[in-house]
């Protein structure tokens, strides 16, 4: 993790190069497998005068953060063959910071899906099965980090895209607040929701990177101003904020049949018994049962039409590959069905139906006006709560097999949930917690909007409770 | 069930088509998605709350000086362009002779 590597590097028992080379090596041994990777490079590239705790240590980013003059094709045909020509501001921030980037990491394309097996380039397997998937749709990010290939990755997160994975691979996800990091240079999905964040291995590792990509940015208009504050530095003193609930419609163990759902939240229940036996107060609070049940709809709704919008400036003319054609719209056309899954021409055309003149009222505004409830609920219960704690997944990763199987309306709801962060713009963090039939699952708390110092020291002392701290890939558990 | 001649037109208006078997899956996504969105339906009283288009209201924002920042050279913007000409992308003729 970040402070052993330090550490190391600081003593010179290691040198940059040496992880660079390290991490390289064991990236390229994993590809055939688990297929983390869009792009590994080959290059040790240092900013020479940088000084801080993450310079000359390595890391990757997820294949749709903008890198200058490395391939970024989101995972997606229709940039298959782009090379960026500027750097998205987290990104340039880990240069100045003088971190090491490894490789670009796979994605669901476009970021538009939540299981890590819809890259241009193939399906990404989860390291702890490769039978299972690793969920997305950062998916090559946290098996990297999994692996212990780099200590940390960059993500983004849309619905849960940092979160789920993160509970799939059994390590760290988290996203701040909207707008605490700079979103200039990730490819938009739903602008709305869209979130950068990070994956690791540790709450204070995740601290630790946060500090160094958060802040204004004068590029992203929705970017927060900056506060004076380090999270790493908060996470040393007394936390006082101990007060968490979970809501009873979700973690009520008697609506469920699914035995490795019972089998979570026996376990989930287990947990927050420990939690309560070391000073936190845990409570379980009620949440409409129909607004949780337009969770899903909802964000189905916002986010097809923001991304139907926001992925018409791929045209395969000023960049991306050039369709056949006698005319512009021809040209065009081509390129958009030639380089577009067939899946993302789906949500598209979901995306263009909910914003049809006729059905904008119905459908769109009333997922906004939806959207206002779930969020309003959601504050009235942080008046009384530093966070919400709850199991970021029914289980662990699912199978390659069983991932078509139909879910119930209750178990839609379980594994869906975790929109709600990106609804209100709140921090929210997944860290693993337990095993269920061997493989990890996550739990996931939310803050309040710009209080992530908080939400990372929350999350920080539970993390001492699961006793899975720095958990990697062949780490033995109970 | 949505008509696949309806499917096909909202895919046009996007720029892009799909194989016949693709929007047949489509029209079946279609059913299932819309009978999930009814889940909003049940809300008592929806109309009278007023849309949420941004996680929250965002501090007093004001318009940044108009100072020349980093921009792109012309080399730069066109790299990634597959047909140019003179120092511009070439797509094919607009105007008929």
């Amino acid at each position: 993790m970040i402070d052993e590597l330090r550490k190391q590097l600081d003593e010179g028992s290691v040198t940059s190069e040496e992880l660079f080379e390290e991490a390289v090596k064991s990236a390229k041994e994993v590809q055939d497998t688990y297929n983390p990777f869009v792009t590994i490079l080959d290059k040790y590239k240092i900013r020479r005068r940088a000084n801080s705790i993450l310079t000359g240590i390595p890391y990757t980013l997820k294949d749709n953060i903008s890198t200058s003059n490395i391939l970024t094709t989101a995972s997606s045909n229709i940039l298959k063959d782009y090379v960026p020509v500027y750097d998205a501001t987290v990104y340039q921030k880990l240069k100045k910071a003088g971190a090491v980037l490894v490789g670009k990491t796979t994605l669901d394309e476009l970021a538009m899906g939540g299981t890590g097996t819809t890259a241009a380039t193939g399906v990404v397997r989860n390291p702890w099965n490769s039978n299972c998937l690793i969920g997305g749709s950062s998916a090559g990010s946290a098996v990297s980090v999994a692996l212990g290939i780099v200590p940390f990755s960059i993500g983004s997160d849309t619905g849960d895209s940092i979160r789920k994975p993160a509970s799939f691979g059994g390590v760290v996800g988290f996203k701040p607040t909207y707008g605490r990091i700079s979103r200039y240079g990730l490819f938009a999905f739903a602008s709305s929701l869209d979130h950068v964040g990070v994956f690791t291995r540790s709450v204070r590792d995740a601290a630790i990177v946060t500090d160094i990509i958060k802040g204004y940015d004068a590029k992203d208009m929705t970017s927060l101003k900056d506060e004076d504050k380090s999270y790493t530095d908060e996470l040393e003193k007394p936390l006082t904020h101990k007060k968490l609930c979970y809501i009873k419609e979700i973690c009520d163990i008697n609506q469920y049949n699914d035995p490795k759902v019972i089998e979570t939240l026996r376990k989930f229940h287990d947990f927050i018994d420990k939690c309560r036996n070391q000073g936190f107060t845990v409570d379980e609070v009620s949440f409409d049962k129909v607004l949780l049940d337009a969770i899903y709809p909802t964000y189905m709704i916002i986010s097809c039409a923001e991304a139907t919008s926001n992925n018409a400036n791929l045209t395969g003319i000023q960049f991306g590959p050039r369709g056949d054609g006698n005319s512009i719209d021809e040209v065009m056309f081509s390129a958009r069905t030639k380089g577009f899954s067939e899946l993302i021409k789906r949500r598209f055309v979901l995306g263009s139906y909910i914003l049809q003149k006729e059905n904008q009222e119905k459908l769109f505004l009333n997922a906004c006006r939806c959207r206002r409830l779930i969020v309003d609920r959601v504050n009235e219960l942080f008046k009384d709560y530093d966070g919400i704690i709850l199991p970021a997944s029914g289980g662990g990763a699912p199978s390659f097999d069983s991932s078509s199987e139909q879910v119930t309306d209750q178990q839609l709801i379980l594994e869906n949930h975790m929109a709600i962060g990106n609804f209100g713009g709140f921090p929210s963090i997944t860290i693993p917690f337990t095993f269920v039939k061997d493989m990890p699952v996550g739990i996931n708390i939310t803050g309040r909007v710009m209080e992530d110092d908080i939400l990372l020291h929350i999350a920080n002392e539970v993390e001492k409770i699961t006793g899975l701290r720095g958990l990697k890939v062949g780490d033995r558990h109970v | 069930m949505i008509e696949k001649e309806k499917l096909k037109e909202y895919a046009h208006k996007l720029m892009f088509d799909m194989k016949d078997e693709e929007y047949e899956t489509l029209q079946k996504e279609f059913d299932v998605i819309l009978k999930q969105m009814e889940a909003i339906d049940k809300i008592p009283n929806l109309h009278e709350v007023s849309p949420m288009t941004f996680p929250f209201l965002l501090d007093d924002r004001s318009l940044r000086e108009d100072e020349v920042g980093d921009y792109l050279t012309v080399g730069e913007v066109l790299s990634n362009a597959k047909h140019q000409v003179n120092d511009q992308v070439k797509v094919p003729k607009v105007v008929e002779e």
